[in-house]
């Protein structure tokens, strides 16, 4: 019984800045009855063979010379998928040539890896099915995939603070943790990417702009600009005496936005001469 | 050794865990200097170590399919059995054994002088299905060997029937113990061996799962809403789900409001939270557990059908495999494939829920498929409009012989509290540039 391959919901940026292909270990073979996929290892040690994605199509070209072969970009926040279908994929080769661009759509396919003798290996997507979708359907996916990329970037911060000692054997006991299905692909990333805690942060900083460009956030402030939003947010909560500092913050946070933001703000507003220090810890707009 | 040998230890270290780097290069080594192909020198290496480091089970994680076991249990009981093996009369031996983690049944092909409260080591075993449910099997290569009596617990600790949250029930269950809410009740007229009788059939539920329940006497006084005490109920295993089965020896109180449990009826009569799917395929069945993700394909075998009139199978073009020409019945059915990112399931939808699902009934199906009643223009139409879209469905797993399946009872289109979520991550994310 061959298990099917999940579907990972994964960002552009984490696809596109994979290279290393894992191909199935003998043993596998022995066990598998002739079945065996072969993965795409990303640098936060994520074995992707199928992935779902939901997106923007921006262009699409006919790039066969015999024969049709339509080359698609699909846009996520974090960047763009490479999608090739050809005589192979009739259905989607017909989608994509009919297909009015932009357009959402949702992508189910497989990860092709090409690598050409010079440069980097080109990642592209064999599409099963593509069809459309709409915004409801691409804003959800990006939290989903944002909550899934996120959980796999913790499990890989975990083990390096459990490896810290011995980064260069990842059989240390502790790693019983982390399910043994996620910590495989962590180590065989630090071998292949050497990723480290600024990868992991780069990702998250990714993550986060993920999020925060779907403006799901305070979306009943729509795009106004952060000092305003302060600004608005300390002419509310003054009572005549300023705002306690800790207590902006509180409020703040309840309505997401976070510290640093907050801290900008505030800062930016007290240049701009808006508001004011009575004492130290209380800001006082200036109406 | 060879450099370019490297990554071929590699591999093996990680096959066999428990085998030193070093011993595994001298393997290899020496089966390389008889200038054995690689591929061949690994298989046998493989072979010989496998054999040589049986995974020490507990009785509670055995898997039917498992070779190669260890295991440490105190045989309940064994008995003596002739049985016709093609044609030859064999002598077998079959009983219970256990450890702290549960008891299962056995079958021992080879002559065993043991007696029950006898402490074991079982090595090389196998697991097989034997009514539904995992059973260790002692072959002739088996190796059995007497523990120190005081090694396991004594047997009469081991004999008790374990008194376990409905969730924790597994294979590995043939008797249990428990408190549960009955949550749903009927009664069902059958007949057994020639006999009228009247069977009580349900659901029951405590905080951790539900599970159906079947018992063979009439239980005064309880009805849906009651909480039950039941002791030494057994449990049959049904394509991976098991079922508890109440008779007149088994002992069932009605808990009284007196007693403070870790839940209420109203606390477990409620629809079962969404799992992720990559826990509902850790458990071979589950019962009553809802799921969602997105539908990333529609398989085939989708759309309009005909059924056989005489045994309901599905026909092609009119003819059913046993029954001949028939005028086949029309059905709408939904084969989908649900994927949320940590599992993939195949979801089956019946005809009541593939049209909510799809949108069109039966009768505007048909008329989609004009004059050629060709049932591909169906099954397009309906790939086109799920395929991609979210879905969430309640309803049972089962383990058939290609995997798992869940049977849908109800459908949703899963409600968007992106807000919630949004706030949830951005707390994760915090102090992130």
């Amino acid at each position: 019984m061959v298990e099917r391959e999940i579907a990972h919901r994964i960002f552009a940026k984490e696809l596109n800045d994979s290279s290393s292909t894992i191909h199935s270990t003998i043993e596998e073979a022995i066990n598998s009855e002739g079945h065996t996929p072969n993965y795409l290892l990303t640098p936060v040690g994520t074995m992707v063979n199928r992935v779902f994605i939901v997106g923007v199509i921006t262009e699409v070209d006919n790039v066969g010379t015999e024969t049709d072969t339509w080359k698609a970009r699909v846009v996520d926040p974090s960047g763009a998928f490479t999608v090739y279908a050809g005589q192979y994929q009739p259905q989607a080769a017909i989608f994509l040539s009919s297909v009015e661009t932009p357009a959402f759509v949702s992508v189910v396919g497989k990860v092709r890896v090409y690598k050409p003798d010079a440069g980097s290996p080109i990642i592209s997507l064999r599409p099963e099915e593509i069809h459309l979708a709409d915004e409801a359907m691409r804003n959800c996916w990006v939290i989903d995939t944002a909550e899934l990329t996120l959980d796999r970037i913790d499990a890989f911060s975990k083990m390096l603070s459990l490896c810290e000692n011995d980064p260069d054997s990842c059989n240390c006991p502790e790693n019983m943790v982390i399910p043994s299905n996620l910590s495989e692909g962590i180590c065989l990333a630090i071998d292949n990417y050497g990723t480290g805690a600024d990868y992991l942060n780069e990702l998250r900083s990714v993550v986060k702009r993920c999020i925060i460009s779907i403006d799901l956030v305070s979306s009943a402030d729509g795009d106004k600009d952060i000092d305003v939003v302060v600004m608005e947010l300390l002419e509310e909560l003054d009572d005549g005496k300023g705002v306690g500092y800790m207590d902006l913050l509180s409020v703040a946070n309840s309505r997401n936005i976070n510290e640093k933001a907050v801290d900008s703000a505030v800062r930016s507003l007290l240049a701009k001469g808006q508001c004011y220090e009575p004492k130290i810890g209380i800001i006082r707009p200036i109406s | 050794m060879d450099k370019k040998f490297a990554p071929h230890i590699e591999e093996l270290t990680k096959a066999l865990g428990n085998i030193s780097r070093s011993t595994i290069e001298d393997e290899l080594e020496l089966l390389l200097k008889y200038r054995v192909p690689i591929d061949e020198a690994k298989r046998s290496i493989l072979k010989k170590f496998q054999n040589d480091s049986p995974v020490l089970k507990k009785v509670n994680d055995l898997a039917i399919g498992d070779k190669g076991i260890a295991l440490e249990v105190r045989i309940l009981n064994i008995n003596e059995k002739n049985v016709n093996l093609r044609g030859n009369s064999v002598t077998i031996f079959s009983g219970a054994l256990a450890d702290e983690s549960g008891l299962c049944s056995f079958t021992s092909w080879k002559a065993l002088s043991l007696n029950p409260g006898d402490a074991v080591r079982v090595r090389n075993a196998s697991v097989r299905a034997w009514h539904n449910r995992a059973e260790v099997s002692i072959g002739d290569r088996s190796e059995v060997e007497l523990l120190e009596e005081t090694y396991l617990p004594d047997i009469s600790e081991l004999s008790v029937t374990p008194v376990k949250k409905l969730g924790e029930v597994g294979y590995s269950d043939m008797f249990i113990s428990s408190v549960a809410a009955v949550i749903e009740l009927y009664h069902r007229d059958v007949n057994v061996k020639g006999k009228d009788l009247t069977i009580i059939e349900g659901v029951m539920a405590d905080e951790t799962s539900r599970l159906p329940f079947v018992s063979w006497s009439l239980l005064d006084g309880v009805d849906i809403g009651t909480i039950v005490r039941f002791e030494d109920a057994s449990v049959s295993m049904y394509r991976g789900v098991p079922s508890i089965h109440l008779n007149e020896s088994t002992s069932v109180h009605i808990v009284g409001p007196e007693e403070h449990l870790s839940f209420t009826f109203a606390s477990v009569n409620l629809p079962p939270k969404p799992l992720p799917l990559g826990d509902v395929l850790q458990n071979e069945g589950m019962f009553d557990v809802s799921v969602e993700g997105n539908i990333v394909s529609v398989r085939p075998g989708s759309g309009v059908i005909a059924r056989c009139p005489e045994c309901n199978r599905v026909i092609m073009k009119n003819t059913c495999r046993s029954h001949g020409v028939v005028e086949g019945i029309r059905d709408m059915r939904i084969k989908l494939i649900l994927d949320d990112g940590t599992g993939s399931l195949l979801v089956m939808l019946n005809r009541e829920l593939s049209e909510i699902v799809y949108g069109k009934t039966l009768q505007e199906s048909e008329s989609l498929m004009g004059k050629e009643m060709s049932a591909n223009v169906v099954y397009d139409d309906m790939k086109s409009i799920l395929t991609g879209h979210y879905l969430g469905v309640r309803g049972n797993t089962s383990k058939v012989e290609y995997g798992v399946t869940f049977v849908a009872k109800s459908v949703w289109v899963p409600s968007e509290d992106l807000d919630m979520r949004v706030s949830v991550l951005l707390e994760r994310l915090e102090g992130v540039e």
